[in-house]
């Protein structure tokens, strides 16, 4: 059985288990606690500092993102001496960078500007000084300003720890630190596999998809759940759609299997064709032998294979009748496939064409 | 052997104070021992500790032992080593680690390096025995690649231990195993701290690691870790052989044990000092350091490194332990001390460690990586005079917040220096960002040179001297005259603050200003003084003639206002005419000076005291406002029993009875008689002295401290000495004797030098049973003086303090708490020196002026365009060291026996000499 221990939240009596996080167990009782550098499936870094509580009897600040709770333990989320902290760190994060709503491609869903508007901050008391990098443009998918970047390293850790592809890393120390592959590298001169999780792990503007800029605002997308069809693994993910376009495919976290969020470069970047003139849009039938396809409805095309296949089945028997399916279907569909195919038609002569 | 500072012949090394007041623990084998040969380490007591560890005790009988030795962490944490490895010891698994931290990285200090390469198998020792205590079997001394002589001492030291069977497989034949490796830091300062040089050690990016998890459960490679600092490792071997209990014998009760400090800074001897726990500050600077060199006065000690804080002049007596240092804002830190003298900057030595931590920053968390670059930035424009109100109270705020917020131990200290010198030199950051001055002279965008910089009138320093250069000398003068009006007196008496900072001073000596000063008042035609026209209908009426009042009726005359100065004395110039004597300032100098103030238009009704003569309320009535410049004409008495006998004088009152009646004195009418005491060790002490002596008195000084406590000048000091007066240091007086009514003797006890007062000073104590009686004939007691503020009537609301000197209203610098009546010199501040009388008396110009432009409504005044003067910017080049001019002097006979100016002045060629001397500070060269 859970051993289970007793915390106070803001008043609040909370029962946890131990090993949890504070953050954890105030996420999980409907007390908001802000975070940008916490991020999920990845190690607790705890480097931003704005998810900071006050614990009793402890000599600082405490973050909640990495402090795991202790039976007894007494937090406070929201007294003077946690928002005086939380807003330095955050006019210190918007003061460092080019955060300027007005032309960013996140405006409007950036979580330093929802934190800057939900600790009310007019003005930072700093200087606005970004820093003097320039905008990566060298390849067609990502683009990275470098300038909004606050650091908070969840681009390194979706590159190391989720698609474990090691591209990205702290370079430089203190206030020179950058993000980026190795020898300050594009990422189109790295080893960069374009997965496109850096992208979706930026709480800012810092690293965008680059097809997607000046397509659509947050709030004029649609997003449209669907499963990746490139491969049988069944990712679940967004399509970003606005004017009947998709513009960019995220990946959907709410929806916790297979992908967790994560996709591939080909889940994520493979949509050119959707909008193709020469994509097939409805069936096509080739009524004779070296005859031209020519369109027709899906009840045309099912009757016609019906009608086909139960002649040919009668006719020869079932095993003159073999299937090939594709990688691009769904593992359900290719079960389905199968299924249809030996339990329907009578055959096991059924393949798939990433059995080679 | 001889002792640097004194150069007294000392017959061994252990009696010269710098080594005799240490207590070698750490140290003990420092120089002694080759530390590449182990069998010298080992006939020094080496690994004895270890073999009783592996072959007498158990584990928790060395955590016990270690526990009862108080030892905390030498590295700047300060957490008790026995309860850091009870911790990893409770933990359980195979694997564990004992790591070393030799990733010393504090500006200044070098203690573990000199462990390291003096005595590496004391380090060794004490890990093994660690390592028999927690029950690990590997190892780690991370040290950092910029010490290979401690890397290469270290792997001699590794492999001469594991050939004797020290260290390695089967360790003394206990079968207990210890492998031990030495990894080399890439020289980051922040893997230091503990989780980020576990991280350094796994092959990653040198960067903090959250706790909790703490390395005794979760350490390098998530398996159990202690990690202790160098010099905490070399206390162990001795815990083992002698016990907790000889351990805890020195230090205070919560820090037991010997510290080493790395002393460095404005201070005499430098070096590693060990000495026991509790030691305080001002024994470890004076005592062991030697005091501070070229006689300038302690400011502050840096302690614990960049993430330390500093400790000021009136903590000198402040035990060094942990607790007490972190109550007085400061750490232990690894034990660097930095002491500062009179010339360091607050804010900049803020700065600069402020610039050591941003350099280090690792970058992983936001409050160090971007709060402390912010408050960089802000302490930089501070020190560029770009500061604004509300920064210091933003340091502060960012200051608690990076120190509340950070992720490690590098960011949480990194403010320290900022709220330290905030805390005890807020005065300096305030003079920094409001009057853009930095009184040590560091800051050098906020003057042109470190000698106006120091001026308190800022008198243009390097432009006079130019001019003696190109032999314009009225020119010269016209350029002293701009910001004083008395420069022929300034010549003579004044205590030059300039030539303090005087950058030449860091090579050779400072340039002599004062006598360069005075050969262009001797030298140049005196500029001609007109009259000015009364444009102002508003009447100031000035109390005093000193250089106070005279400043500010000189100023407020040339802005067009009828000044009336009021003086009680027969003849004008306060303090310069009735204290000052003769011989140093003859009186027709003050004379000149004084008649053109007069000639501008300013009246000065002498033989007036106001209250007896003229009521204040006659003045009130007569005049919008009134300046009062009183002084401090008072002797404040010693409280003794005796002290109203006939002979017994206070310094002042001899000093203007003796300037009133000088006739009557020199001639014998009145006399003081053949043995004279004077009491007190300032410039009224000495003037009296050197009056009484040529008067044909035997004088004798009796000061209650050593000579270089003196508040008097040391060039007056050395007349004095010159002149054969006696001076007996470390005297007090007890009791005046008396016999029909008059002194006959003083009864004395000698002191000793006890603790310091807020002052730096050793407080004189008394040596029981040490009187003694000196006879003489008169006494003049010159311990200070006070004003005589009984003029002014009881309704006047003009408040006066404790020390019977004037308040002021909140905010100004010379308002008092009447709005009418403005204050300044002596009756202002206590005793005080002429130039900051004059610097007074400026300021209340300035603020009378002000005061009444507003009140009608006018716009601010603007002084009349002055003549320019074009002061020639050569730069020499050639520049070689030589020592100060000397000034010419009487001597002999002539000198004892008369009250002839001493100082004869500089020559053509002196003058000439000297001036080549400056090294034109005030030039920027693009």
């Amino acid at each position: 059985m859970e051993k289970i221990c007793s915390v106070t939240i803001d008043g609040k009596v909370i029962e946890a288990s131990p090993g949890q996080t504070i953050l954890e167990v105030a996420r999980a009782n409907g007390i908001y606690i802000p975070t940008l550098c916490h991020y999920s499936n990845t190690t607790n870094v705890g480097a931003c500092r704005v998810c900071v509580v006050e614990v009793e009897k402890a000599r600082s600040l405490v973050a909640s993102c990495t402090m795991p709770i202790s039976h007894g333990m007494v937090i406070k989320t929201d007294t003077k001496k946690v928002r005086d902290s939380q807003k330095m760190v955050v006019e210190l994060l918007w003061a460092s960078g080019n955060h300027d709503c007005l032309s960013c491609e996140r405006n409007g869903e950036c979580e330093l500007q929802n934190l800057v508007y939900w600790l009310g901050i007019e003005r930072p008391r700093f200087n606005i000084e970004p820093p003097n990098y320039k905008i990566e443009n060298s390849n067609t998918m990502i683009q990275r300003d470098l300038t909004k970047c606050i650091l908070c390293g969840r681009c390194i850790r979706a590159c190391n720890e989720i698609q474990v592809n090691e591209i990205l890393d702290f370079a430089n120390r203190g206030n020179f630190a950058k993000v980026g592959p190795a020898f300050d590298n594009d990422y189109i001169d790295s080893e960069c596999y374009f997965c496109g999780e850096c992208v979706d792990a930026c709480p800012v503007g810092a690293i965008t998809f680059k097809q997607a800029r000046f397509s659509g605002r947050p709030w004029e997308i649609k997003k449209v759940k669907t499963t990746c069809t490139y491969c049988g693994v069944g990712c679940q993910m967004d399509l970003n759609v606005h004017n009947n376009r998709i513009i960019k495919v995220t990946g959907n976290k709410d929806y916790i299997h297979p992908n967790e969020g994560s996709l591939c470069v080909k889940g994520r970047f493979g949509m050119d064709f959707i909008n193709d003139s020469s994509r097939l849009t409805t069936p096509l039938i080739r009524k004779e032998k070296d005859g031209e396809f020519t369109e027709a409805t899906w009840k045309e095309a099912y009757d016609f294979i019906t009608e086909r296949l139960t002649e040919i089945k009668k006719k020869n028997g079932p095993d003159s009748i073999a299937g090939l399916s594709s990688a691009r279907c769904t593992n359900e569909e290719n079960y389905l496939f199968q299924k249809f195919l030996r339990a329907a038609i009578g055959t096991n002569n059924v393949d798939h064409c990433a059995r080679l | 052997m001889r002792e640097p500072i004194t150069d007294k012949t000392i017959p061994t090394m252990q009696e010269v104070p710098f080594f005799a007041l240490q207590d070698l623990r750490v140290l003990k084998n420092r120089g002694l021992i080759d530390p590449e040969k182990i069998d010298e380490y080992i006939a020094r007591d080496g690994y004895a500790g270890m073999a009783k560890a592996l072959t007498e005790m158990t584990p928790d009988q060395i955590i016990q032992e270690v526990l009862d030795s108080g030892l905390r962490g030498r590295g700047g944490g300060g957490f008790p080593t026995g309860l850091k490895w009870k911790f990893a010891a409770g933990e359980k698994g195979p694997v564990k680690y004992v790591l070393t931290n030799a990733d010393e990285g504090d500006p200044g200090a070098f203690m573990d390096r000199s462990v390291l390469e003096g005595d590496p198998h004391a380090v060794i020792e004490g890990m093994v025995v660690a390592a028999k205590a927690i029950g690990a079997h590997n190892g780690y001394i991370y040290c950092r690649a910029e010490y290979p002589l401690a890397i290469k001492r270290l792997s001699v030291a590794i492999n001469q231990a594991k050939e004797y069977g020290l260290l390695g497989k089967d360790i003394l034949g206990t079968g207990f195993d210890f492998e031990l490796e030495i990894y080399q830091g890439a020289g980051a300062f922040v893997c230091g701290e503990e989780t980020a040089l576990m991280t350094s050690i796994e092959g990653k990016r040198g960067m903090p690691r959250p706790r909790p998890p703490f390395p005794s459960v979760s350490g390098l490679w998530q398996k159990p870790s202690i990690l202790n600092n160098v010099e905490t490792f070399a206390n162990i071997p001795q815990i083992m052989l002698r016990g907790g209990a000889w351990y805890a014998s020195v230090g205070t009760e919560k820090s037991k044990g010997t510290k080493i400090f790395a002393l460095t800074g404005d201070v005499h001897n430098v070096g590693l000092v060990e000495v026991p726990m509790g030691t305080p500050l001002g024994a470890i600077v004076y005592d062991i350091g030697g005091g501070i060199p070229k006689g300038k006065r302690f400011k502050a000690a840096q302690l614990g490194g960049p993430s330390g804080g500093m400790i000021p002049i009136e903590h000198l007596n402040a035990p060094i332990d942990y607790e007490s240092v972190e109550e007085l804002g400061a750490i232990i830190g690894s034990g660097g001390l930095i002491v500062m003298d009179e010339d360091s900057c607050a804010v900049d030595m803020a700065r600069f460690f402020m610039e050591f931590c941003v350099e280090e920053s690792c970058g992983k968390c936001t409050p160090c990586r971007e709060g402390n670059k912010r408050m960089l930035d802000i302490l930089t424009n501070i020190t560029e005079g770009k500061g604004k109100p509300g920064d210091i109270e933003l340091l502060e705020e960012m200051a608690s917040v990076i120190r509340d917020a950070s992720l490690c131990g590098l960011g949480q200290t990194a403010p320290n220096p900022v709220l330290s010198t905030i805390r005890y030199f807020r005065k300096e950051y305030e003079d920094h960002i409001y009057n853009h001055h930095c009184s040590a002279g560091v800051c050098a965008d906020l003057f042109k040179s470190p000698c106006q910089n120091a001026c308190p009138i800022g008198m243009d320093v390097p432009a006079y001297i130019a001019l003696i250069m190109d032999n314009r000398l009225e020119d010269a003068y016209k350029v002293m005259l701009k910001t004083n009006p008395f420069p022929s007196i300034c010549g003579r008496v004044c205590d030059h603050q300039c030539q303090s900072k005087c950058r030449r001073g860091k090579t050779d000596e400072p340039i002599a200003i004062k006598f360069l000063k005075r050969f262009i008042t001797d030298n140049a035609q005196r500029p001609k003084v007109e009259a000015i026209p009364v444009t102002r209908k508003e009447t100031i009426a000035v109390i005093g003639s000193g250089p106070a009042g005279l400043t500010v009726a000189k100023d407020l005359a040339i802005r067009g206002y009828k000044v009336t100065v009021f003086e009680e004395l027969s003849e004008a110039g306060g303090m310069l005419r009735w204290s000052i004597p003769a011989y140093r300032l003859p009186r027709d100098i003050i004379t000149k000076e004084i008649d053109d103030i007069r000639a501008l238009g300013v009246e000065i009704k002498c033989n007036t005291r106001i209250g007896k003569d003229i009521p204040l309320s006659k003045l009130e009535s007569e005049f919008d406002y009134i300046y009062l410049a009183p002084g401090a004409h008072t002797s404040q008495k010693m409280g003794l029993p005796g002290e109203e006998l006939n002979g017994v004088y206070g310094g002042v009152e001899f000093l203007r009875d003796f300037n009133a009646n000088e006739t009557a004195w020199t001639t014998g009418e009145k006399t003081l008689g053949a043995k004279v005491a004077v009491i007190g060790g300032g410039n009224s002490a000495i003037d009296a002295a050197r009056c009484a002596t040529r008067l044909g008195a035997d004088v004798t000084i009796l000061y209650r401290r050593e000579r270089d406590d003196m508040p008097a000048a040391i060039e007056e000091i050395i007349a004095t000495e010159e002149e054969g007066i006696k001076i007996e240091f470390l005297v007090a007086p007890l009791n005046i004797e008396g016999k029909d009514g008059k002194v006959s003797g003083i009864t004395c006890k000698r002191m000793k030098l006890g603790d310091f007062d807020r002052s730096g000073r050793r407080r004189p104590v008394p040596i029981e049973g040490s009187e003694f009686t000196l006879n003489v004939d008169s006494i003049i007691a010159a311990i200070g003086q006070i004003p005589d503020l009984s003029f002014l009537p009881e309704n006047s609301d003009i408040s006066i303090n404790r020390w019977n000197t004037f308040d002021l209203a909140e905010g100004s610098a010379s308002q008092t708490t009447n709005p009418k009546f403005y204050a300044g010199g002596d009756a202002l501040t206590g005793s005080d020196t002429v130039i900051n009388a004059i610097a007074a008396g400026h300021q209340a110009a300035i603020d009378i002026d002000t005061a009444i432009r507003i009140k009608n409504n006018e716009d601010p005044y603007e002084a009349p365009k002055e003549e320019e003067i074009i002061i020639p910017f050569e730069l020499d080049e050639d520049n070689p060291e030589a020592p100060q001019t000397k000034m010419p002097e009487l001597h002999g006979h002539e000198r004892k026996k008369s009250f002839i100016e001493v100082e004869l002045g500089f020559t053509l060629e002196d003058a000439l000499k000297e001036a080549k001397r400056c090294l034109r500070c005030d030039i920027e060269l693009d």
